[in-house]
């Protein structure tokens, strides 16, 4: 399994596209950070309370917005094994296919950690420093921004996990990005708005990840930060599975 | 069995257990409709280069991706040294194989493509530059494969399945892009592996001229059925076939039916007969009363006999030069 790791890890580290996604994430949570501080009470928009304890938090949730890399990048760590075929050469070292699918579902959430570690750390630098300049003070602790942003790692963690899992049902990468981030942008919010099926919106992937992050789009949920963090550890479960069953029934492209 | 050769028949009953020997047993492969793969079995041995020969879309890689487990058989098995291929306890340093389509990210390089494997197989980093020495491509080592030629690839692919020193090859048309050159050397190659160090080495190929100075043993397929497994020399031998010409054909037919040979009708309503000697066939013409007007030993080339026995049923015979 250690050796399955290295490999996995390996296969991330040599190519470019993790870096080139690890910068995407960081510029859309920088982004989401100034955005909100800056249209704060300009132009119209509604002028918040940078000290209250919600705001904080809701600010400091810009970093939990990497999870959209995060899921590409699953879904493109796996996809690219099909798409050049170095899924042979792989379990043909390793035929316990089951195995390799742990490694890569680790390596994946790894990956995620590492995003949402860079990408809070960049969402608290920033927040610190336009604090400082506005005199006000961050209540790291006691307005929960911290565990805030705990609760974004686990997200993006998360979400790497679920790409894999659609990587593997989905072996077309273009088709597995595209599907995945239109189910995201375009069909979560639709059926947050349908009457009868808005009933479940709480408990899809989108809206479990909001209700962990408290931005905006929680607002659609009942579900508190744990009950949003259990759902969708069941779905990340639930694709982890679904991917490895798939692996292991279906032949080698 | 008329000959040497085994024509139209398995010899999978031999014990599977020997080392290096890869055993297909009547493996098949159902797409859909279609019959990829149908009751195919042969068997490679130790020591010796085997060509795994048949047209494009005759089976070959599906095959080769049922014995080494990338895809499950329909029905019947593939063992290597008598297990399954997942069954193996070292895969990756028992087997190296190299399937058809390069298996490389582009932007990789030569030399990480080859660490990532090796960190899955448990090897030292060094062994990446080792082979990559081996193959010639230590020059390139630090480039991405994106730049690389199909030979250059060809090359690495090679590398990759050489990373574990295992004592079966199997390559789906390893000599695909290689020029001249490149074909001389992967013919010394593949020969020192089976003559001095003994391992198996299976290559496929749709073009027999490509692998006949490389290959000891051929097994034949086409359309996903098995149709000779030989020496090579004895489908030399066969190569002319036997040229007979009968008034009564169809009791000819049946009187060579024992002897799984291919009974062929050319162009000039005589029969040519693959897979058995002239003295065969008169023994069992006479033994059933078939009048006969004229036997005698073929003369078509190895690639001629290879075009005829992989021929589709319905296309005029290749046209056999006259004596």
């Amino acid at each position: 399994m250690i050796n399955l790791l290295r490999s996995e890890w390996r296969k991330v580290t040599t190519i470019k596209l993790g870096w080139g996604m690890l910068l995407g994430a960081l510029a859309l949570a920088a982004l989401g950070v100034v955005a909100q501080v800056a249209s704060n009470g300009v132009r119209g928009n509604p002028a918040l309370s940078l000290s209250e304890a919600s705001t904080q938090r809701s600010i400091a949730a810009s970093a939990g917005s990497a999870y959209l890399f995060s899921v590409v990048v699953g879904i493109i760590l796996i996809t690219t094994e099909f798409r050049h075929f170095t899924s042979r050469p792989t379990f043909l070292i390793e035929p316990r296919r089951g195995l390799v699918i742990v490694a890569k579902v680790i390596v994946a959430a790894v990956v995620g950690i590492v995003y949402g570690i860079a990408c809070a750390a960049l969402t608290a630098a920033i927040m610190a420093i336009w604090f400082a300049a506005k005199g006000i003070p961050i209540g790291w602790t006691s307005n929960g921004v911290l565990l805030s942003m705990v609760g974004d790692l686990m997200v993006i963690a998360i979400f790497a996990i679920v790409g894999i899992g659609v990587g593997v049902l989905v072996r077309n990468q273009i088709a597995a990005v595209i599907g995945a981030l239109a189910y995201l942008f375009v069909l979560e919010p639709i059926i947050q708005i349908i009457p009868v099926v808005k009933e479940a919106y709480p408990y899809l992937p989108g809206a479990a990840a909001a209700a962990i992050t408290g931005s905006t789009r929680g607002a659609a949920t009942h579900l508190n930060a744990v009950e949003g963090g259990l759902v969708l550890l069941g779905w990340g479960l639930f694709f982890a599975v679904c991917g490895w069953i798939l692996t292991i029934r279906r032949d080698v492209p | 069995m008329g000959g040497d050769a085994h024509v139209g028949a398995s010899v999978s009953e031999a014990p599977a257990t020997v080392a290096g020997r890869i055993v297909a047993s009547g493996l098949t492969k159902v797409f859909g409709e279609v019959k990829a793969v149908e009751d195919l079995s042969f068997t490679v041995e130790p020591g010796s280069v085997t060509g795994f020969l048949g047209p494009n879309g005759a089976g070959k890689t599906t095959t080769l991706r049922m014995i080494l487990g990338l895809a499950t058989p329909t029905a019947g098995t593939g063992t290597i040294s008598g297990v399954a291929y997942a069954h193996l306890p070292h895969p990756g340093r028992t087997v190296g194989a190299v399937l058809e389509a390069t298996s490389f990210h582009p932007g990789r390089s030569a030399r990480n493509h080859l660490r990532v494997f090796c960190a899955a197989a448990g090897l030292p980093d060094k062994r990446a530059d080792e082979v990559l020495d081996w193959v010639g491509l230590t020059q390139a080592a630090r480039y991405p494969v994106r730049g690389f030629s199909l030979g250059m690839r060809q090359r690495l692919g090679l590398a990759t399945a050489l990373l574990g020193n295992p004592g079966v090859l199997l390559l789906d048309e390893p000599a695909n892009g290689l020029d001249p050159e490149g074909i001389a050397w992967l013919r010394g190659l593949l020969r020192h592996f089976a003559e001095v160090d003994g391992r198996t080495v299976l290559i496929s190929s749709h073009v027999l001229s490509e692998v006949e100075q490389t290959v000891d043993r051929v097994v034949i397929i086409a359309r996903g059925r098995f149709i000779y497994e030989g020496k090579l020399v004895d489908l030399e031998g066969a190569s002319g076939g036997v040229v007979v010409r009968t008034p009564t054909p169809d009791p000819l037919s049946a009187a060579l039916a024992p002897l799984n040979v291919k009974v062929t009708p050319r162009s000039d309503g005589s029969l040519a007969i693959v897979g058995a000697t002239p003295e065969a066939v008169g023994r069992a013409a006479w033994q059933a009363h078939v009048e006969l007007h004229e036997l005698r030993a073929g003369s078509s080339s190895l690639e001629e006999t290879f075009l005829r026995l992989t021929a589709e049923p319905g296309t005029p015979p290749a046209p056999s030069p006259s004596p």
